[in-house]
């Protein structure tokens, strides 16, 4: 599913929506050093990485998460600084999917 | 209300809208920063110009509103391209702050330079620049604005991209669409030919005629295509293989053209509507890439502008000194 655009490289490449196993598998992978929420322009605070991580894959959303999915512009300003190389943007994107598909419901 | 309590307990916050927006204490004080700095500005233009006869940009006011002006800019355009870039110790949230107050430097240096005008708009190097500078804060208005709008855009995408599960629904799709193809293969195939005794009869007869030609005919059921000699037709009157295969079981399914069998992907039941469902996905995710390159090509715009500003300062700034200095070191 990951595609790039028409650039090659890994910085300059526009990378699409990632799916749910690849999601959980960059969570997986993540080592928790904060680096992404540091370079993130969207973030307002008040949030950690542990808990992120707890709610993007499944179960309910706390509010200062579901702000920040809501505000997530997907710049991918969180890419390159993550020292292994994961796609936070990818899993905020889910996020994003799981709160649009909640609130149809209402 | 227990109810919807107990309810957000267990579901989270739920649901996406349009253009949501969360202030916070931050952005407020912002707000509350660009409308004190706009009314001191405005408050002080009208009284200078109720007060005073040189009212022009080259006065004591305008050099004032020049120089503050473009220190709100400077700011607005230096500490955030710093922020980012800094390699200190970082807080989470820092960053977001940091943009807040460049946007609140960009409306209050716009603001300030265009005081600094007095309503001179004569087309010179200082109008110039600023109508770079309104362009510059435009664009950036408009990006936050897009900042708000694409995502949930790109999310509505990404939606019909992903099953319920959210597994790749195009792979999904054509997994489906595989298992219909090769269904509907086995069925067709499933039709076996019997050779009944007119075509073994004509089979025959091409034997006895043909003679050395082909000493074996038993293919004929099997590859029943133009695989006897072409001048064979000629010396038998009876029908020959071809014509005789148009009465197999098989050819008895072909329908006419106005036949509901006729219509394309009939003999393919729901393939069609997979192979729609197929490019909905596709041209959903191309929409996603093109969303996602406004977001980012809307930011490199907005540096663009932001240097062709400063270009146009810059040469607002050497020919105001051009004007100025001689004046200065005559007194």
């Amino acid at each position: 599913m990951l595609k790039s655009g028409f650039k090659s490289g890994a910085s300059s490449a526009v990378m699409l929506h990632k799916t749910v196993p690849q999601v959980a598998q960059e969570l997986h992978a993540c080592i928790g050093c904060n680096e992404c929420l540091l370079a993130c322009p969207a973030v307002t605070g008040s949030i950690t990485i542990d808990v992120l991580n707890r709610e993007t894959l499944s179960g309910p959303v706390s509010i200062p998460v579901a702000r920040f999915a809501r505000a997530c512009y997907q710049c991918a300003a969180c890419v390159a600084p993550c020292p292994v190389g994961l796609h936070r943007d990818a899993m905020m994107m889910w996020l994003k999917v799981r709160m649009l598909r909640s609130g149809w419901g209402e | 209300m227990a109810g919807i309590n107990q309810r957000e307990r267990d579901n989270g916050e739920t649901g996406y809208n349009w253009l949501s927006f969360a202030g916070g204490d931050s952005w407020y004080m912002r707000f509350v920063v660009i409308f004190l700095g706009v009314a001191v500005g405005l408050v002080f233009y009208i009284w200078y110009t109720q007060h005073s006869n040189d009212v022009s940009p080259d006065s004591i006011a305008g050099y004032s509103y020049a120089i503050i002006g473009t220190l709100f800019l400077l700011m607005a355009a230096i500490l955030y391209s710093l922020k980012r870039r800094s390699h200190r110790k970082k807080i989470v949230g820092q960053l977001h702050k940091s943009l807040n107050w460049h946007i609140c430097f960009g409306v209050l240096g716009l603001v300030f330079l265009f005081l600094h005008s007095f309503g001179n708009f004569n087309p010179r190097t200082g109008t110039y620049a600023l109508y770079g500078m309104i362009a510059l804060a435009v664009s950036g208005m408009i990006g936050r604005f897009l900042d708000r709008l694409v995502p949930r855009m790109i999310t509505g995408e990404v939606h019909k991209a992903l099953t319920v599960m959210g597994d790749d629904r195009i792979e999904t799709i054509s997994q489906k669409l595989q298992a219909i193809v090769v269904h509907n293969t086995q069925d067709l195939h499933s039709f076996a030919v019997v050779p009944d005794a007119k075509s073994r009869d004509a089979s025959s007869s091409l034997v006895s005629l043909s003679g050395p030609v082909s000493s074996d005919f038993s293919f004929i059921h099997k590859d029943q295509a133009l695989q006897t000699p072409w001048d064979l037709a000629y010396i038998s009157l009876e029908a020959t293989p071809q014509e005789l295969s148009l009465e197999a079981n098989h050819y008895r399914f072909v329908p006419d053209r106005k036949s509901e069998l006729a219509r394309p992907g009939a003999l393919m039941p729901g393939a069609q509507e997979h192979i729609s469902e197929l490019q909905e996905v596709e041209q959903a995710m191309q929409r996603e890439l093109f969303y996602r390159y406004v977001i980012r090509y809307w930011r490199k715009f907005h540096i663009l502008l932001a240097l062709l500003t400063l270009g146009l300062t810059i040469w607002h700034l050497v020919y105001a000194g051009q004007l100025l200095l001689p004046v200065l070191l005559h007194r």
